[in-house]
């Protein structure tokens, strides 16, 4: 669910405030950040570094955000933005795309799809969860999943085809 | 042919996105293809230890951060952090009026029967204490410490600072850090890196006119133990490819401090804060000694650590007209 902008301000006051309430902005904005961020980096690794960098750096200015009723989320992914820049100018000999900017509508929609998506994936039966973790978050092979789960190559196979296809169930509209 | 069955296909298809981030081929199967779609968003679908990782992490630090700063405006015009230096004879206060844009704000008989005094550079405090007893075995010792002042005419000031009694350590050139800079020593043996913007990739905009810095070796371990005692967060760094810490700016509380491999230059810090308490068991918690068990002071509660290093810091949660 999106937050409104009236969250948005009390969550900013209350971390300017009391900085350990800034907590509260990180849980109410990673899955956000990151799905902008992880569409825009090479793998995980940098994804991850990423996202942390953004959350650091608005911890860091928090205390300067000047509350004009732009949205927290606005304000996130310019700083996200700008660390995809600099990462891209890091690497800038291998890049031929143009920097990243702020995401517009349909980058939205997209970002809500998968957070709807990662969501459907918490609330997988246990084994189905599992195996999404393994194959998608530690990339493990299907040999490897089935050795951590006491299962057959031929079971974990059956139960991914199960999770993705009860997650495509759950997206209907979204999919 | 016999047609493969759709979990081994959806396994390849898995492979190929985990590999490649592509599912091109998957979409030409009408079986396989809206399974490949969620496959391919689940490719970056978030590690769950990654995000508690990272909430813990920002747990402590603001933990750490809001017993440093919740009441860091206790006494106007102050930040966080402040120095303190101490020396032997009375001088300093009219070596810096001479060289810098200087108001002296309080002058008093400190307890160890010396002057502490502090006087207001540009927009920095700075606290200093002559002679007394304490420092001779006490605990605030007499040495000299490193600042980087911004002014207006680094030219100006860099003669203005000779003709005073300074010592050159290097004449105001232009910097490749966007500086144009000065060195010198006081006749107290402080250094001075006196620095005038030459734009924007100047530091002048992250700082105040005057910044503690901190010479001292094994400055990349030191950086963490200032994030776990002071709650420390970091700005910037520059290292040498062989690791070696050239320059690392953290702020404390509002505070910028910036330290650097060299040769020891410790020195003393009053922090303003809002729990001492917390923020000296957690010094002492990430390695740091007590040199002044905390206690009620008619100026405040106030209590001091020495890091490993030689730091001090004295943490102080000062009485006020409201308290």
């Amino acid at each position: 669910m999106t937050p409104t902008t009236e969250d948005d301000r009390l969550l900013v006051e209350a971390a300017q405030a009391d900085p350990a309430r800034f907590v509260e902005v990180y849980e109410r904005y990673v899955d956000r950040i990151y799905a902008f961020v992880s569409r825009r980096t090479e793998n995980r690794a940098a994804a991850e570094d990423i996202t942390s960098q953004v959350f650091e750096q608005a911890l860091r200015a928090i205390g300067h955000f000047e509350w004009r009723g732009v949205p927290v989320s606005a304000w996130l992914f310019r700083i996200a933005s700008n660390a995809l820049a600099d990462h891209w100018r890091e690497r800038a000999r291998d890049a031929h795309e143009a920097p990243p900017d702020v995401p517009d509508s349909r980058d939205l929609e997209d970002i809500d799809r998968r957070i709807a998506l990662y969501q459907h994936v918490e609330r997988l039966p246990d084994l189905q969860r599992q195996v999404i973790r393994m194959r998608f978050v530690e990339e493990k092979s299907i040999r490897d999943v089935a050795a951590a789960l006491d299962r057959s190559e031929g079971a974990v196979k059956q139960l991914q085809l199960r999770a993705l296809e009860n997650l495509r169930k759950s997206m209907g509209g979204h999919g | 042919m016999a047609e493969r069955p759709l979990t081994d296909r959806l396994d390849e298809t898995v492979n190929t996105i985990l590999a490649r981030g592509d599912a091109t081929a998957a979409l030409r199967d009408p079986e396989l293809a809206p399974l490949a779609r969620v496959a391919a968003d689940l490719r970056h679908y978030p590690s769950p230890d990654f995000k508690a990782r990272l909430r813990a992490q920002f747990e402590r630090t603001t933990t750490m951060t809001a017993a440093v700063s919740t009441t860091t405006a206790i006494r106007e015009g102050f930040t966080t952090v402040t120095p303190y230096i101490r020396v032997r004879e009375p001088g300093l206060v009219d070596f810096l009026a001479q060289v810098f844009d200087v108001q002296e704000t309080f002058s008093g008989r400190g307890g160890g029967g010396g002057m502490h005094r502090e006087v207001r550079i540009g927009d920095s405090m700075v606290m200093i204490g002559e002679g007394g007893a304490a420092g001779e075995g006490g605990v605030m010792p007499i040495r000299p410490v490193g600042f980087h002042v911004f002014v207006k005419d680094v030219d100006a000031t860099f003669k203005r600072a000779i003709a005073a009694g300074a010592t050159s350590l290097g004449e105001p050139a232009d910097r490749h850090y966007g500086e144009r800079a000065g060195f010198v020593r006081d006749p107290f043996g402080n250094h001075w890196y006196i620095a005038t913007s030459l734009g924007p990739q100047s530091l002048a905009t992250a700082l105040r006119t005057v910044t503690p810095v901190l010479h001292l070796k094994g400055a990349a371990e030191y950086v963490d133990f200032l994030t776990r005692a002071l709650g420390a967060v970091e700005e910037m760094r520059a290292a040498e490819p062989s690791g070696e810490l050239r320059y690392c700016r953290v702020r404390v509380g509002d505070a910028a401090i910036e330290l650097g491999e060299g040769e020891p230059m410790p020195g003393s810090f009053m922090l303003y804060v809002g729990d001492p308490d917390a923020l000296y068991q957690q010094a002492i918690a990430a390695g740091a000694k007590s040199v002044m068990p905390l206690s009620d002071q008619p100026y405040g509660r106030v209590g001091g650590v020495e890091d490993t290093v030689g730091n001090q810091w004295f943490f102080s949660r000062p009485v006020t007209a409201s308290s």
